[in-house]
């Protein structure tokens, strides 16, 4: 009984980070389910595996970053080119209300896809996670200056992309 | 963090769907072991003490195996080879009689030779060890 308490306590409190993590390296539903309930059933198998991590939530994205490098992988045998998945993919941002907004949230979307995925990883957990470069290292095991510098470099595609859309909203 | 990444920072995330939570954990709750409770309290020290090294073991899991590995090589190494040692002493045979009487003979002409009134003593004595300063003095003056 407590164990089926813990578990929820470990969803309720770390799914939802997960799930965007995820989704913004899958942009595929199915996929992001498929290895939210792997990383979940991981949990529930060995529920030791949680005792040896300092924070529950570094060690819960390091999980899900790795099962998303892994889903990469193999997909990328299957699909070669960047505009059959762009095609498909599921933006990790939620429907605005406005045209300009989900115009500004589409192209951020698809800017995001275009970054590698090491820098893809550092910028969402400095932007929507709130990390410190620290955190991010301890979190994706890197050092700090790597997390800045991928930070960096990533924004600054970002900025690139966006800058016409960016100036046109503002 | 600049207006632009202010502005990235305020986009708001996709919510992950309400009913994928009743779904993935019965996945979960299907997927866990049986609970300790039912094993009994053997198990449950087993388990704790597993618990405890993993957690100890857990930076290097890998060079700790490699160390005990080697620990255990050299203790089987260690076993298998004979220690001679107590062996050879055992193996020592007591001196044979002709041996013992040659000896015996030996002392007798050396108390001879050295002008002892009692050869007796010489047999009796413990003459093994070095004689006192006085005797090797007489002994040599002779």
């Amino acid at each position: 009984m407590r164990r089926g308490t813990e578990i929820d306590r470990l969803y309720d409190g770390h799914a939802q980070p997960l799930y965007a993590f995820l989704l913004n390296f899958t942009r595929d539903e199915a996929d992001t389910r498929d290895l939210l309930q792997e990383i979940f059933v991981k949990l529930a198998r060995d529920p030791g595996l949680l005792a040896g991590a300092r924070d529950e939530r570094a060690f819960l994205i390091r999980l899900a970053h790795n099962a998303a490098i892994d889903l990469i992988r193999r997909r990328s045998t299957r699909e070669r080119t960047k505009e059959h998945f762009a095609a498909e993919s599921l933006s990790p941002f939620a429907p605005a209300p406005a045209p300009d907004e989900q115009f500004f949230r589409d192209g951020l979307s698809e800017a995001l896809a275009g970054l590698p995925a090491d820098q893809r990883a550092v910028v969402h957990l400095k932007l929507w996670e709130e990390l410190t470069f620290e955190q991010i290292a301890e979190t994706l095991e890197i050092s700090p200056n790597t997390a800045a510098s991928r930070y960096r470099y990533g924004l600054d595609k970002l900025r690139e992309r966006l800058r016409p859309l960016y100036e046109e909203i503002k | 963090m600049d207006d632009f990444e202010q502005r990235l920072k305020r986009q708001p995330l996709r919510q992950v769907p309400a009913d994928w939570r009743r779904e993935i954990l019965a996945a979960a709750r299907s997927a866990q072991p049986p609970h300790p409770a039912s094993r009994g309290p053997h198990r449950s020290l087993l388990s704790t003490l597993n618990h405890q090294l993993s957690t100890l073991l857990w930076p290097h899991p890998k060079a700790w195996g490699a160390l005990a590995a080697i620990w255990i090589l050299i203790f089987a190494v260690n076993f298998s080879m004979p220690d001679e040692t107590p062996a050879m002493a055992q193996k020592a045979s007591p001196p044979a009689p002709e041996t013992v009487s040659e000896l015996r003979q030996q002392r007798l002409l050396f108390a001879e030779l050295v002008g002892s009134r009692d050869a007796g003593d010489a047999d009796r004595s413990k003459t093994l060890g070095p004689l006192p300063r006085s005797e090797r003095d007489a002994i040599m003056a002779a």
